[in-house]
């Protein structure tokens, strides 16, 4: 029993000092602090092993306990899953894997819009358009506006590439329908 | 009534305290409830101070008070950027004994959470024959349930009675009570003359389970509709807001099944629907006050009206299908999405929205 609280208090003592060090906002301290003892040292553990900066732990912890409210579990489960442990026990630098960690949380967060993002990429990929054309999606398909930019340097280029347009107008009307709802996968809903 | 809701205190401000309301909400009162007398019942409509959750406290102080600016207001929902049903709002009340995580009050009433009733609510009878006197040919439908739900505690204030007894006497208005209870019992001695429509939010057990706290079961608030459906009201429903969660096509669609086992199609006036929109604020607001909401952390992502809405495919997708299912139910069974731009409506309709003023008479008449 000693040795827990013994061990519990030395967790307290470097969530505060990883905090003050890295000048963690008051309001995530105390919602560190406010976790379980097992989920105060996996985040911890986290923390501390990939250097997370201020504003990615930040992150981080919110899209934790926001994947741990979802699933009806303790945060330190959400950390002990397969993706986020293999970054952890990763080999790369701490740097680039806490990028890594970012972008697995993320997608785990919001695991159908990544797949309905991905599904519009390989459309707008599949296209082949020349690379002075961009087709811009909306953030995070927040709207249903496509975007569609030229970038041509005179007035033949800049035929050119309208009429290039012009020949893929009926991938880019699947590409805007596609953003605005249609062809939706039955398991994204 | 499946619905019970507790107060602790009654405020009562002193230029009512003759008013019929506060007699007869006095009369009601569970025993154990203080009653106290306030010069300015505003006053204690603020947070309570020190209070750890200022909002849910809010719910449980009833103030009777009179209102000092008129009843009769434009929807807050609507806007130049978003299809409108043209709905005009009768603000008799503010705030809910009700509790659902998602709810815009959290953050539209921070400043003052204390459940108010408006004891001059008759007033608004003045008011609306103004305006009927000035739109004669103009189908209007008249909501009291934006603000507040329309029938929570409504055994106690009996305000029903005298809304439901104005709008049978009217041309031209349709009363709307919008409602997660299952508090009828003031309807079902009145006849409306067909001109008061009682309307429910519906949502799927899953969300009405986590998140729409002290209000009455989905199939409580569905006999409660065929129950004033036989006593001469119309009925219709909101599917608002609807909530992306995995799974969520399949539940909402059961729910529309159970639905339209229950009451005939043709019989409903409309079915509205929304998906789930918090602006940062008020899902700050709930996060705080509902940390273990799971329907909270849906895939919501930034909308360009500053509001969390589930990414647009996703949404659409979903309001296809409901909307699918409505007409697959009755091909002339109204339907309407609510803060949604003209071009998802285009997308799930076929067609550009109506007019505002069109879609609201069509509504005020269905």
């Amino acid at each position: 029993m000693n040795a827990e609280r013994t061990e519990a208090a030395a967790i307290d003592a470097a969530i505060d000092a990883w905090a003050a060090e890295r000048r963690l906002p008051e309001a995530y301290r105390a919602r560190w602090h406010a976790l379980g003892e097992g989920d105060r040292a996996a985040l911890y553990n986290v923390a501390s092993a990939l250097r997370l900066r201020t504003g990615q732990f930040a992150a981080a912890f919110d899209l934790i306990e926001e994947l741990a409210v979802r699933a009806g579990v303790p945060p330190a489960t959400i950390l002990a899953g397969g993706e986020i442990r293999r970054i952890l026990d990763g080999i790369g630098s701490a740097p680039g894997r806490a990028r890594e960690l970012l972008e697995a949380l993320r997608a785990m967060r919001f695991p159908r819009l990544k797949v309905a993002a991905e599904r519009i990429a390989a459309a707008v990929a599949a296209l082949g358009l020349p690379a002075e054309i961009r087709v811009v999606l909306p953030r995070e398909l927040g709207s249903d506006e496509v975007r569609v930019e030229i970038s041509a340097h005179g007035g033949a280029q800049l035929e050119r590439l309208i009429a290039a347009i012009a020949g893929h107008r009926a991938g880019l009307g699947k590409i805007a329908e596609m953003v605005g709802g249609a062809h939706s996968d039955d398991d994204e809903i | 009534m499946t619905t019970r809701f507790e107060l602790d205190a009654l405020y009562i401000e002193e230029g009512e305290r003759s008013s019929a309301l506060a007699a007869r909400v006095i009369a009601g009162l569970p025993a154990g409830v203080a009653v106290r007398y306030v010069a300015d019942g505003r006053v204690a409509a603020r947070p309570a101070a020190g209070a750890a959750d200022p909002f849910g406290a809010g719910k449980r102080r009833m103030i009777i008070l009179r209102r000092r600016s008129p009843f009769v207001m434009a929807c807050p929902a609507g806007s130049s950027e978003f299809a409108c049903c043209g709905y005009l709002i009768a603000a008799l009340a503010s705030n809910c004994p009700m509790d659902c995580g998602y709810c815009f009050l959290q953050e539209y009433l921070a400043d003052n959470p204390g459940f108010q009733i408006y004891a001059n609510y008759a007033d608004l009878f003045g008011e609306l024959d103004r305006i009927g006197r000035n739109a004669p040919a103009r189908a209007i439908r008249v909501g009291t349930g934006e603000l507040a739900d329309s029938l929570a505690f409504d055994r106690l204030t009996g305000i029903s009675r005298d809304l439901v007894d104005y709008f049978a006497r009217r041309e031209g208005l349709l009363l709307e009570f919008k409602t997660k209870t299952d508090e009828i019992e003031n309807l079902l001695a009145i006849d409306p003359r067909g001109r008061t429509l009682v309307s429910w939010t519906l949502s799927p057990a899953r969300v009405f389970t986590t998140t729409e706290h002290r209000t009455a079961p989905p199939v409580a608030r569905i006999a409660a509709a065929c129950r004033v459906l036989e006593a001469g009201y119309k009925v219709a429903f909101h599917l608002d807001p609807i909530i992306a969660y995995e799974g969520a096509a399949r539940d909402y669609l059961a729910l529309l099944d159970d639905l339209f086992d229950a009451i005939d199609p043709g019989r409903i006036a409309f079915i509205s629907m929304g998906g789930l929109r918090m602006t940062p604020g008020l899902r700050g607001a709930a996060r705080r006050r509902f940390p273990r909401d799971p329907m909270l952390v849906g895939e919501e992502v930034m909308a360009p009206d500053g509001r969390m809405r589930a990414f647009t495919p996703l949404r659409v997708g979903l309001y296809e299908k409901l909307r699918e299912r409505i007409k697959l139910a009755d091909a002339n069974l109204a339907a309407y999405l609510c803060m949604e731009s003209p071009s998802v409506h285009r997308r799930v309709f076929g067609a550009a929205p109506p007019a505002p003023h069109a879609l609201g008479a069509r509504l005020a008449g269905s």
